[in-house]
């Protein structure tokens, strides 16, 4: 996987033979290496050697856009008559772009050669403590990879970033099953630089399959009220990347449809609330370093104590519409910490869920929501009472980001996104 | 399409391995248009080649990302040795499960490349429809998007064959606003299996459900929230499809049922109304092709139609080999693999609720008081076969009528709960072509149903 800058010199020697003027590309060299498991053994070992080339032409004010897998010399030629006839089929529209000359740079991160006997040794060590210590859990997939990467992207500006980037995965689906009793489907995962903790003990791993145990004999909630729904951070995670989508992404600014339009620089959200997106924060594995728009990755903060500090629109939107851009993808993202204990945060709450899973239509522009509390317990008067089924929950996007109850002290990091538990009031809840 | 290359490297596949080969090529084609601005104008084409092997009781999973003799060979040896490194770090081992016949599937369909400029001018042409007819809509979007594999597959000891799946969809997306100035969108789908000719030469032909996308946007912006509750509802044959797929498909996948699906101890049982027969369908239904016609699968089956629960008894799974093996039953074709990396899994094919007698007028006339529930969004269900569909379009039912839309909902219950309450049934199916399912990999699925009158649970303020 080192030849990949003499791959790119070819891809630009052949624009240009091509008369092409205007061009940006990324090319990528891939390698996994994936043990997967089910029932608590080993199943499947797979590898994947993968390339991958993206390229966008430029022909005056049209913009065609082209990728494939194929990067020999042979598979670029192609690459780039098929990029020239994209551009030459669009549509003139001066808002595609992209940076003016970031320099140059490489950037390395996470672990680069895999220790790979360490890595059957931690999966199998995860699996005797399951099987020892969570007798009723089921792990129906476990995917353990390691994933390497060498990339090249440069811009006819000047641009060239390399990048290389090691990191293991760990995900796993599992349910808890009693006799002909079972609970539904409970996921997590993580992604890390180093095998130094066993699996059991990252992120919430534990406490999932605690939850999952204690889920084989759930209860229906009975009628409807509205209540206090305390989210765990995957479930915060979800719920903020639909906000993030309906309220402030490229999409709903250009066509208007979005309900914080004109809020940039307004109280948008409860105080307690800050999101930002921070490639660099050292609980991030393998950070953003360019965007898609070819600009050094920043970070950037959407909400800052309940203000909309900013859109998060690409070059091209930003162009479209006259507002700023950030120089940010919007992956990476963390959420600071509140001032409660999760103990606290539960003992709070006269009567409402944790809910641990969101499955639910995606919500239109309007923000509302509704869907089922999956992996979730009935909380009342301060106390966790029991798991629950056939529970549905419903409510308003931004208006339950600006109904925060309590944010917990503790944020999980799962080395793609740092964020806490928060308790989120006025939530419909109903039952059966 | 793809020419073979891999034919004289079957030669390779060693006594005793159960061994497959794949060639196979996607390739991706989207234009995106957002009120009239072409934001997405991309292609995509992914190659490669893949081994999987069973060897030593373990299996062995390579691919590359070039499509050459030389390419298979590596992806044969490196298979090989994953199958082998596994084996040193596991005790438990995989009965290599019996060969079903061999043979060669003939090739059918074609994969026609559509020039870009025709998609965009496509786009154009019905974008400018719609800002010209519909001037008072706050937003549109018009998504058109082909999706094809092509695959080649050769085994040690099943079919081999080349099998084609292209697909080609328009979404048209308009968006309004209630008088209280709250967004409200509608949707609806063009295209199916194919290509670009077989579905969108004639741009006036969609005139008519361009319409009735307009129309029941109008109807929605008048709509009112559900009455949140366990009702009576009418569900549309998109919906009934859903249900097929993520309510019931999901459970009766042998691999879910191995991780415990409620499907488990209900074989031979009652799971549903003595009205409710459901199939996953291969490649055929009523004598015309499925949406998604599948001959083949990637573990070198040759596909036949699974019959899932027969007049209201569950009697049978989705399998791969291994599992069917597992339990007593024939493989059927349900193994595929979205890429030329991914390995086959367990996946549905056209997942269909078979039609009853009643006429979709006599359901609705048999609803004094609860919902019309039409089109779904999205869908989801859990191995204990609760589910959850979004409502993108629905109407109330008052005394056997049709009354006012309904906003965005969503419906939710415990899918052999809820077959058991289904006691009218429509004379029509439903299919849906365009859906992709997640499941490790995407795929792309087939999905039906008739209107089914049944009690579900409701959501609403």
């Amino acid at each position: 996987m080192s030849e990949i800058r003499a791959i790119a010199d070819s891809f630009d020697a052949i624009l240009q033979s091509k008369n092409v003027e205007k061009y940006t590309y990324t090319l990528v060299q891939s390698e996994k290496q994936e043990l997967n498991v089910e029932g608590n053994s080993f199943k499947l070992m797979r590898t994947v050697f993968n390339n991958s080339g993206s390229l966008k032409v430029f022909r005056g004010a049209r913009m065609g856009s082209v990728s494939g897998n194929d990067i020999t010399e042979e598979g670029l030629a192609k690459l780039t008559d098929d990029g020239i006839a994209a551009a030459e089929s669009a549509e003139e529209d001066p808002c595609h772009d992209f940076a003016p000359d970031q320099g140059k740079d490489v950037f390395e991160q996470g672990v680069y050669e895999p220790d790979m006997d360490r890595f059957f040794e931690r999966i199998k060590e995860f699996l005797a403590t399951v099987e020892k210590e969570y007798p009723k859990i089921n792990i129906m997939m476990g995917i353990g990879s390691f994933d390497r990467n060498h990339w090249i992207s440069r811009t006819t500006n000047g641009t060239e970033f390399e990048g290389f980037s090691g990191y293991y995965q760990f995900g796993i689906e599992f349910s808890a099953i009693d006799g002909e009793k079972t609970t539904g489907i409970a996921g997590g995962g993580f992604v890390t630089k180093d095998l130094d903790t066993p699996f059991i003990d990252v992120y919430n791993v534990r406490r999932q399959l605690e939850d999952a145990q204690n889920s084989l004999c759930p209860e229906t909630v009975q009628g409807k009220f509205e209540g206090t729904v305390i989210m765990t951070p995957d479930c915060v995670t979800e719920f903020l990347s639909m906000l993030m989508s309906n309220y402030v992404s490229s999409n709903v600014i250009i066509d208007g449809t979005s309900q914080w339009l004109d809020k940039v620089g307004e109280k948008v959200a409860d105080e307690k609330l800050t999101v930002a997106l921070k490639p660099f924060d050292e609980r991030i594995v393998v950070g953003e370093r360019g965007t898609q728009d070819g600009f050094r990755t920043e970070e950037v903060t959407i909400i800052d104590h309940g203000v909309l500090k900013t859109h998060m629109l690409g070059l091209y939107a930003s162009n479209k519409t006259g507002r700023p851009m950030i120089k940010n993808t919007g992956r990476d993202v963390v959420v600071d910490a509140g001032d409660q204990t999760l103990e606290e945060l539960i003992a709070s709450v006269d009567h409402g869920l944790l809910m641990g899973g969101f499955s639910g239509g995606y919500p239109g522009t309007n923000g509302e929501f509704s869907g089922v509390a999956k992996n979730s317990f009935l909380i009342e008067n301060g106390k966790v009472k029991c798991a629950v089924m056939e529970t549905m929950v419903n409510g308003n996007l931004g208006a339950m980001f600006a109904n925060i109850r309590g944010i917990t002290k503790e944020q999980l990091c799962d080395g793609m996104t740092v964020v806490p538990y928060i308790a989120f009031d006025g939530i419909v809840i109903s039952g059966k | 399409m793809l020419q073979d290359v891999l034919k004289s490297k079957c030669t390779l596949f060693a006594d005793g391995v159960q061994t497959i080969l794949r060639g196979q090529e996607n390739r991706t084609r989207r234009v995106v248009m957002v009120k009239g601005n072409l934001v997405q104008n991309a292609r995509s084409d992914q190659r490669g080649v893949s081994a999987r092997v069973n060897r030593d009781g373990m299996y062995g999973f390579a691919s590359v990302a070039e499509y050459t003799p030389e390419a298979a060979e590596k992806v044969i040896k490196a298979a090989t040795d994953n199958a082998l490194l596994l084996g040193r770090h596991s005790d438990k081992r995989i009965v290599l499960p019996p060969s079903f016949g061999t043979g060669i599937i003939p090739t059918s369909g074609q994969i026609v490349d559509a020039d870009q400029k025709r998609i965009i001018e496509l786009c154009r042409t019905v974008d400018d429809h719609i800002a010209e007819k519909y001037p008072d809509l706050t937003s549109r979007v018009v998504v058109y998007t082909e999706d094809s594999m092509d695959k080649i597959i050769y085994t040690s000891d099943a079919y081999n064959g080349h099998v084609l799946y292209p697909r080609a969809h328009m979404y048209v997306v308009m968006d309004s606003e209630t008088k209280d100035g709250v967004p409200v969108e509608m949707m609806d789908v063009f295209g199916g299996y194919g290509g670009f000719d077989d579905h969108f030469t004639d741009p006036e032909t969609m005139w008519p459900k361009i319409d009735r996308i307009y129309e029941r946007l109008m109807d929605k912006k008048e709509g009112v929230y559900a009455d949140a509750g366990y009702k009576t509802v009418v569900l549309g044959g998109m919906m009934g499809g859903m249900l097929a797929h993520e309510a019931v498909g999901h459970t009766v996948e042998a691999d879910l049922v191995r991780g415990g699906s409620v499907a488990g101890p209900n074989l031979n049982k009652r799971v549903a109304s003595d009205l409710v027969t459901m199939v996953d369908f291969a490649h055929t239904y009523d004598g015309a092709a499925a949406p998604l016609p599948v001959y083949l699968d990637d573990e070198g089956t040759k596909a036949e139609d699974a019959v899932l629960i027969k007049d209201g008894i569950l009697v049978g799974y989705m399998n791969d080999r291994e599992s069917a093996a597992e339990y007593g039953m024939t493989p059927l074709g349900n193994a595929r693999g979205w890429g030329f990396s991914d390995e086959p899994l367990i996946r549905m094919r056209n997942t269909c609720i078979l039609p009853g007698k009643n006429t979709v007028e006599e359901l609705i006339a048999s609803v004094d008081d609860g919902y019309y529930l039409i089109d779904s969004g999205n869908g989801q269900a859990d191995l204990t076969g609760e589910f959850m569909f979004g409502v993108t379009c629905g109407y109330e039912i008052k005394n056997g009528k049709l009354g006012r839309a309904l906003l965005d909902t969503t419906v939710t219950g415990v899918a052999f709960d809820m077959l058991k309450s289904v006691d009218m049934i429509s004379d029509e199916v439903i299919w849906s072509t365009s859906g992709t399912c997640g499941k490790k990999q995407p795929m792309a699925v087939g999905m039906g149903g008739p209107h089914l009158r049944c009690k579900i649970m409701i959501g609403g303020r």
